[in-house]
């Protein structure tokens, strides 16, 4: 019976816990996809992550092949859903471009990254 | 180097359900934009707060041939920046062929880390030193524990291969840890090097850094991994090098990690039969952030 009521107890505690804290965001995907190419010059860039961000502490650019910042430096959180993080873009050339991300979730935790896509 | 973990009856049935419903992430262990997963076989190079709980595993070795179930913990938690000490706990029962069976605790292991002696961020490469102490005479004389205690300076590493040309797209989500330590007994017991490697492939990298291919879940969330750790005897007729593969998987949920491993003997004087191990590691800092992933003195930011 002792031991029945542990699990129990640990079981309830893990389902509780689950639904109120918070974790670490990682990007669950994006659009462009990550690695992908693509024929048209994309409006922005979207990235869904797993948490919802700090919009303060949070960052999103568009880089060329030579490194340089393309996007419209107007990075910011969808209004109704804020894990979504959007950038706008300029009509871009065809060529590789790298996007950079760096997200603090609302409890702090820090994450970043990177990926690439190719306009044809 | 890690060894199985201490028991405690947990629902771990609930935590699978529970665990795979929720949204996915990691936590802690990050160097650039390379994680690095907590391995089962050998330690990591991170300083953070950890719970082991539990580690069970069943090996099959030594003369007379003994299965030896092995149910552990540890608990590890970070003091000052990228300093953190650790305790851990098993308990074996162990059944010799043909002889009675005995149970008891092994002895307890203390320890000590320190992170980033050296890092890159953008070669997503880091190296630890640390330490481990068994501390004798706190396991039972039952399960072959005695008085002598082993203190054993560790170096810890990693280097994920994000930073690979773009012609090798697919191999980035490689990465390797090891521990390479030397075990300095109190007693005549001899001394052994102690070295691990783990190779991982990290599933979510691919998806994330490098080209999203489509994969769903649980199979996203997943790091297919091989470790290897061996003991190497230095001197008093300390025998052979004896040691283990251990191919696997993790399994990267919300607040915790899955991990399950076999455990295959490299020689006859390790074990003849294959083993096996599963482990959940608790991400403390993600469950409580106002309690952990941040040290108890000073700050890491």
């Amino acid at each position: 019976m002792k031991k029945i009521t542990i699990q129990s107890l640990v079981a309830i505690l893990f389902l509780v816990l689950q639904t109120h804290a918070r974790a670490h965001a990682f990007l669950d995907h994006a659009e462009p996809k990550v690695g992908s190419t693509i024929t048209n010059s994309p409006a922005g860039v979207k990235i869904w992550f797993t948490q919802n961000l700090e919009p303060a502490f949070s960052t999103l650019e568009v880089q060329d092949a030579q490194g340089r910042e393309v996007d419209k430096k107007d990075a910011h959180l969808d209004d109704k859903d804020k894990s979504l993080f959007l950038v706008s873009l300029p009509q871009l050339p065809a060529g590789t471009y790298t996007v950079i991300w760096h997200a603090v979730s609302v409890d702090t935790h820090r994450t970043q990254g990177r990926f690439k896509f190719t306009i044809k | 180097m890690k060894t199985g973990r201490g028991l405690l009856a947990v629902s771990s049935a609930v935590f699978a359900v529970a665990g795979l419903g929720a949204a996915n992430a990691r936590a802690h262990g990050f160097v650039g934009d390379r994680f690095f997963p907590p391995t089962i076989a050998t330690d990591d190079p991170f300083a953070t707060d950890e719970l082991l709980l539990p580690s069970i595993s069943y090996f099959n070795a030594g003369s007379p041939a003994t299965g030896t179930t092995d149910g552990g913990f540890e608990f590890d938690k970070e003091i000052f920046p990228h300093f953190a000490l650790g305790i851990s706990g098993d308990y074996l029962h162990l059944k010799p062929d043909g002889e009675p069976a005995s149970s008891g605790f092994d002895d307890f292991v203390l320890s000590a880390k320190y992170q980033s002696i050296w890092q890159s961020d953008a070669h997503e490469a880091i190296i630890s030193i640390g330490a481990l102490w068994e501390i004798g005479g706190t396991g039972g004389k039952q399960v072959g524990e005695d008085s002598a205690s082993t203190f054993t300076p560790t170096i810890y590493f990693g280097k994920g291969f994000g930073d690979l040309p773009e012609a090798l797209e697919y191999a980035r989500p490689f990465a390797i840890t090891g521990t390479l330590g030397e075990d300095l007994p109190t007693s005549a017991e001899p001394n052994n090097l102690e070295w691990g490697l783990a190779l991982e492939y990290s599933l979510p990298y691919l998806q994330s850094q490098v080209k999203d291919i489509g994969l769903t879940a649980p199979f996203k969330d997943m790091i297919p991994l091989v470790e290897f750790s061996f003991t190497s005897p230095e001197n008093r007729d300390g025998g052979e090098t004896t040691g283990t593969i251990n191919p696997g998987v993790l399994y990267e949920s919300k607040y915790f990690q899955l991990g399950a491993e076999a455990i295959i003997p490299v020689n006859n004087a390790t074990g003849r039969n294959v083993g096996a191990i599963i482990q959940l590691e608790i991400f403390l800092d993600d469950i409580w952030p106002k309690l952990f992933g941040h040290p108890l003195i000073g700050s890491d930011k």
